[in-house]
């Protein structure tokens, strides 16, 4: 211990450095070798890891077969999958798969525009830093739980957080185009839309733009989008609205709205028109 | 060599170097049965706990991705004409097909939460304290590049949740200041997500990035065999532990903390 001869309180390294040579000691004179007990838990454990894993495949498989066999039929764990890609689609929810649910809500936290980054790059990098740290700055030689109270109430603070944010994830609602649609007659009258405006507007209700954008109170606000109840007032312009919508970044640096180009340009003019005489509640 | 030997000892012998021969050969050659040797009968602490095996249970549940993932492999076609019906037939058709594709599937979700359990396990034990600092930054990177897998094959379908998702996780790590626009265009391949955003994610998946979890898988197991695993902390005969089951002790055992306490004098007697 006194391998700093001298000082009153040795270093706390060569603390460290006494205690892991303590455990190598330990180990060699009490400790029991791997095979076969350790190696017996660890079979154990793995067999009961492939036995899970094959059976949530089988009720994946079997609760999604009846009653008609077809792998989009919605089962116990959810569909064999859904229609194939449609970059012009009608109708789309996007969302990760469970364990980016967290990632998801957090961007409903930090939905304003100013903020957007915060959720998507600011709090995972920190928190990523925060992970890979724990060593370099918990340096605190003791092990057991209930003597280190920072980092059990960190802990449970971190579980918990990820849980909520999980479970928000899973629950958040999301603006399905057949709800949607719905109110496009409540829109044109509202806004007193001319004929030529109500394609667009049925479009916009299924094209997906209510995952992130709001219009007269209908969708959810993700990733910093903008109402739209009244973007006609800025008079933006049709030819802007086609060129934003079919390249958002390349007029608005750094947007990270997907591109709609492949509407086909019929229907972005349809959507643009109906943007252009969005002149709010009349 | 001089003392005669029965022929029943001369058979057994003969029996015994039989079977010993392709061992001493591999021995002799490469060393890797005394590693072997090493690895099975390595001491480690007595008082090991089950929940010491998530990490052999992470690495199971990897062992049924990279085996099931090379299975898919064999009948995947990664272009946007043929990706959708290539998942169809594998659900539908191949025999046992639904197996393979469910197993890989699931697998992924049973590996990140063993994962985080094992990972939950290490900070419970405080394992990650000297000298094992570097095999938990090891364990988070890791982390991160399990679920990287989990966001590129999640494209892989060619389904429209896969599709979608896609397009809005990209677009989210074109947010990032500087290094943003350049991965999301790198993710994507182009402008647009198309075939060569698939084959992109495809390379990625099936390649770099488990070929970067095993070379890291491999680090972590060495830096474990090098250095042990702990004993659990609350126990009474752990390995390494220089408490005796005293207040006095322990409170002697950090000096520091709350006032300085000498070595072995008895706590709150410096007053
Ligand atoms: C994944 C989320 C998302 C979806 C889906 C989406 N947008 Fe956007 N939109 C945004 C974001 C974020 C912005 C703000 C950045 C920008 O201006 O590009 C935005 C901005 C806009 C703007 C304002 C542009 C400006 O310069 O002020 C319009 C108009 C718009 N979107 C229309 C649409 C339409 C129409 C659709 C559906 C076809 C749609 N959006 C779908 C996220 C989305
Ligand atoms: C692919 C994922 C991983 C695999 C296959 C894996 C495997 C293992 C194995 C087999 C052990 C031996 C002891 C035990 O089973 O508990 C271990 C120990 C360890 N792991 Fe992991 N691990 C993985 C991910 C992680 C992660 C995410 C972390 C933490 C961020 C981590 C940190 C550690 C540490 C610090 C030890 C030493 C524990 C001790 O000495 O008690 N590992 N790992």
């Amino acid at each position: 211990m006194a391998a700093h001869a001298g000082s009153e309180k040795p270093r706390p390294i060569d603390e460290r450095r006494a205690g892991f040579a303590r455990y190598k000691q330990d180990v060699k004179e009490r400790g029991k070798p791997f095979y076969p007990y350790a190696m017996f838990h660890d079979t154990v454990m793995s067999l009961v890891v492939v036995s899970v894993i094959v059976a949530l495949a089988c009720i994946w498989k079997w609760t999604s077969w009846a009653p008609h066999h077809d792998g989009t039929h919605q089962g116990l764990l959810g569909p064999e999958y859904t229609a194939r890609a449609d970059p012009g689609t009608d109708n789309f929810v996007p969302r990760p798969d469970w364990y980016f649910y967290f990632l998801f809500y957090l961007l409903r936290i930090f939905k304003w525009p100013e903020s957007v980054f915060l959720g998507t790059v600011g709090v995972p990098t920190i928190a990523l830093l925060l992970l890979i740290g724990v060593p370099f700055y918990d340096l605190r030689r003791e092990r057991r739980l209930l003597r280190r109270p920072l980092a059990a109430v960190g802990a449970v603070l971190v579980v918990l957080s990820m849980a909520v944010l999980t479970w928000k994830g899973a629950t958040a609602s999301e603006a399905l185009a057949s709800e949607v649609i719905a109110d496009v007659p409540h829109w044109i009258s509202q806004e007193k839309l001319p004929p030529q405006a109500q394609p667009g507007a049925k479009l916009f209700a299924v094209a997906g733009c209510t995952a992130c954008h709001t219009y007269l109170g209908t969708g959810s606000s993700n990733l910093g989008a903008p109402d739209l109840t009244a973007i006609g007032t800025r008079n933006l312009g049709i030819q802007f609205q086609i060129n934003h919508l079919k390249c958002p970044s390349c007029v608005n640096p750094g947007s990270p709205m997907p591109k709609f180009a492949s509407l086909g340009d019929k229907r972005l003019k349809q959507l643009a028109t109906f943007l252009e005489a969005s002149k709010g509640k009349q | 060599m001089a003392r005669q030997l029965s022929r029943a000892q001369v058979r057994k012998q003969r029996m015994q170097d039989a079977v010993n021969f392709p061992l001493d050969w591999l021995e002799e050659r490469s060393g890797l049965v005394g590693g072997v040797r090493y690895f099975l009968f390595r001491k480690v602490p007595g008082d090991t706990n089950w929940m010491q095996t998530l990490g052999s249970a992470t690495l199971t549940a990897f062992l049924v991705q990279a085996i099931t993932g090379v299975i898919l492999a064999m009948y995947y076609k990664p272009t946007p004409n043929d990706a959708y019906a290539s998942i169809q037939n594998i659900t539908d058709h191949v025999t046992m097909g639904w197996l393979v594709r469910g197993m890989h599937k699931w697998g992924a979700s049973v590996f990140i939460i063993l994962m985080f359990l094992h990972m939950g396990r290490v900070f419970l034990f405080g394992a990650y304290k000297y000298p094992r600092e570097l095999n938990w930054v090891i364990g988070v990177l890791l982390l991160t590049m399990g679920m990287m897998e989990g966001f590129t094959g999640y494209l892989l379908p060619w389904d429209q949740t896969a599709y979608w998702a896609s397009v809005v996780g990209i677009n989210l790590n074109g947010t990032a200041p500087f290094l943003g626009p350049w991965l999301a265009q790198f993710l994507r391949s182009g402008q647009e997500i198309s075939g060569d955003t698939l084959t992109r994610f495809y390379s990625l998946h099936m390649l770099l990035v488990p070929g970067g979890i095993m070379a890291l898988i491999g680090l972590h197991l060495y830096l474990v065999i090098r250095l042990g695993v702990t004993s659990p902390p609350w126990s009474k005969e752990a390995a390494g532990s220089e408490l005796v089951e005293e207040p006095a002790a322990a409170t002697a055992a950090r000096p520091g903390l709350t006032r300085p306490v000498a070595r072995g004098t008895a706590a709150g007697g410096s007053e």
